[in-house]
């Protein structure tokens, strides 16, 4: 053992007295490392470069912005306004409204996705399910169609007269119908509505990759034990979808978070604000008003909240998981 | 004995309930796009009508929803639409697809200092929210004189820490004999690259593939904020222009709709269990 440790030293050494007599080889052999480390970097710049300009330098002048007074319309230069453009914002009402919005949305579609999402995975999840495949195809067919289109085919279903799908719906049922998108208390939840079901499909389909991942014999191994369809999903399956539950909780909640094309196309924030959301205030004060720093100090709050909100959940998801 | 009997006909009732609840539900999914094309096919004269079969059909507002555009710019249908859509797409795509995994490969697999910390930079990115960074963005693009041009569109898309993440993972599963005997014979690292690395990661460039293609094809916030051109909008920018049909002319706002629906949905229905993968795959990205 020891022979062998130390033979590579002997072999440094009878390099080293190589390099001295042909110092040749060692510049070639540097060269050769320079030229190798010159093409490596030049194989990664492009991305680093588009990054670089596209991402970096925007975050760090996101931060910038908020503190600044700035207009591009007007010609005068940023001026600095220290924390002046977080104070307007969280004493603007229309502000505090969009926040609600926002945890509205949030509230409306993210639970309501998780759930059917799942019941979807578990119900297709069968082997010899007749028809498994078209099922499929129809639930993910909303998760491929643009959001804008949705939207405004969305927007005619929940039209307020009396030719929308909807109230065809609630009059065949018997019922009056309803103002939907144009009554400010139902808006919100006709948008959620239909951000469920656009995006259940997605939810379904990651469910039952992650169904894929639990090991046939522990159902094989409950069923001899005499465990029941719904136990075997009360303490196989739900503990065991934990990490992909996780996952979809966390990447819901942050994308929730962001909704805009939804309340943009369907309902333009309205009626009143019942509809505005986070980025469509941000939308609003940046492009229409121009207010660049009120909407830079929005663009940072939001990032700080979502970096939050994803640190309480990790950590609380890990709280419950000693517990468990 | 008489519990089995009564266990069977019970497991018979539940499998006919989950039949139920399966083609309900997918009735419900369904539902809109059907309303949507026959809706699209019946004439906006009878308008208070609109049922799931429509009693008389036609055509004419596809030929109206087509040529809707030109009613703003003569020289624009929505085929122009489709076109710049198109053009976004692929120019984002295929560029990126090379940009992503030529920084994969290295970062998989070249010696370089600073590898680390490049790799958390890539990873960094994914966790910034595209709206955060949108106004800034809007100032770089404008300086660059891109308001209002494809690039502005492309550009700033052309490499995405997810791609870099993916092609990195992959790049590491592959034996190092493989690229050590490349290397003998002489090859450069683009040679390795180019005839060793890229030819065995065609499953995951296909998967990337789709799912950069369906994202950038969508794309609706960004151009909304940097297009004002009509011969240049993308097909979502340009939907929005139909909204204003929602009082009177539905058959032809959901004959729009149709059409700009159609190709995504027959790429999708040709290559199901691609899309599939690269939806499980994008998941990943968090």
């Amino acid at each position: 053992m020891k022979h062998t440790t130390r033979a590579p030293g002997g072999n440094v050494q009878a390099a080293s007295i190589l390099g001295v007599v042909r110092p040749k080889r060692r510049t070639r052999a540097l060269l050769f490392r320079v030229g190798e480390l010159l093409e490596s970097y030049s194989m990664i710049a492009p991305a680093y470069m588009v990054f670089l300009v596209f991402i970096f330098i925007p975050v760090a002048w996101s931060f910038y912005l908020s503190l600044f007074d700035y207009s591009i319309l007007s010609l005068k230069h940023p001026e600095f306004a220290g924390l002046e453009n977080f104070a307007k914002m969280f004493g603007d009402s229309v502000f505090r409204v969009s926040v609600w919005n926002t945890v509205r949305y949030s509230l409306g579609t993210v639970p309501a996705r998780l759930v059917l999402g799942l019941a979807l995975a578990l119900l297709l999840d069968q082997k010899n399910l007749f028809g498994k495949n078209f099922l499929r195809t129809v639930y993910f067919l909303p998760v491929v169609t643009s959001m804008v289109a949705a939207s405004i085919v969305w927007s005619l279903v929940f039209n307020a007269s009396e030719a929308g799908l909807a109230n065809q719906m609630l009059k065949a049922l018997g019922f009056p119908p309803k103002g939907w998108l144009a009554d400010s208390k139902l808006a919100m939840l006709s948008v959620c509505i239909m951000s469920v079901w656009k995006e259940l499909g997605y939810v379904m389909t990651i469910f039952l990759a992650g169904l894929q991942g639990i090991p046939l014999e522990l159902y094989e191994a409950a069923a001899i034990d005499g465990a029941t369809g719904w136990q075997k999903i009360r303490f196989i399956t739900i503990p065991l979808l934990r990490p992909t539950t996780f996952f979809i909780l966390v990447t819901e909640v942050i994308g929730s978070f962001q909704v805009f094309t939804q309340t943009y196309v369907m309902t333009g924030g309205g009626p009143g604000y019942s509809t505005t959301t986070l980025i469509n205030l941000l939308y609003t004060k940046g492009f229409f008003e121009f207010d660049m720093g009120y909407a830079s100090a929005l663009a940072v709050t939001l990032f700080l909240g979502l970096l939050l909100l994803s640190w309480a959940m990790r950590r609380a998801f890990r709280a419950e998981e000693i517990v468990y | 004995m008489k519990g089995k009997s009564n266990g069977r006909s019970q497991g018979l009732i539940l499998e006919i309930l989950k039949y139920a609840v399966l083609i309900l539900g997918a009735l419900v999914m369904a539902a809109p796009f059907l309303w949507m094309v026959s809706t699209s096919l019946t004439p906006d004269s009878v308008i208070i009508s609109y049922r799931l079969i429509p009693t008389r059909v036609t055509l004419a507002n596809y030929v109206k929803a087509w040529n809707f555009s030109r009613n703003f710019d003569e020289s624009v249908s929505l085929g122009t639409f489709f076109l710049n859509s198109l053009i976004v797409s692929v120019c984002i795509t295929g560029p990126a697809l090379i940009i992503d995994s030529l920084a994969g490969y290295v970062l998989a697999r070249r010696k370089i200092p600073g590898k680390d910390l490049l790799f958390y930079l890539a990873l960094g990115t994914m966790m910034i929210p595209f709206y955060v960074i949108a106004i800034p963005l809007y100032l770089v693009v404008r300086r660059l004189g891109w308001l209002d041009s494809y690039q502005g569109m492309i550009v700033p898309f052309l490499a995405s820490g997810f791609g870099i993440f993916m092609f990195k993972q992959f790049f590491q599963t592959i034996p190092q004999d493989l690229e050590d005997a490349a290397r003998v014979d002489g090859c450069s690292a683009y040679r390795t690259y180019v005839s060793i690395m890229l030819p065995l990661a065609k499953p995951v460039t296909a998967t990337m593939a789709i799912f950069k293609a369906m994202w950038s094809w969508n794309l609706f916030f960004w151009p909304l904020l940097i297009i004002n051109n009509i011969k240049l909008k993308t097909l979502p920018l340009a939907l929005t222009m139909f909204r204003g049909l929602n009082v009177t002319q539905w058959g032809m706002l959901c004959a729009g709709m149709t059409l700009a629906t159609l190709p995504i949905v027959i790429v999708y229905l040709s290559m199901q269990n691609m899309f599939q993968k690269g939806i499980v795959m994008g998941s990943l990205k968090g």
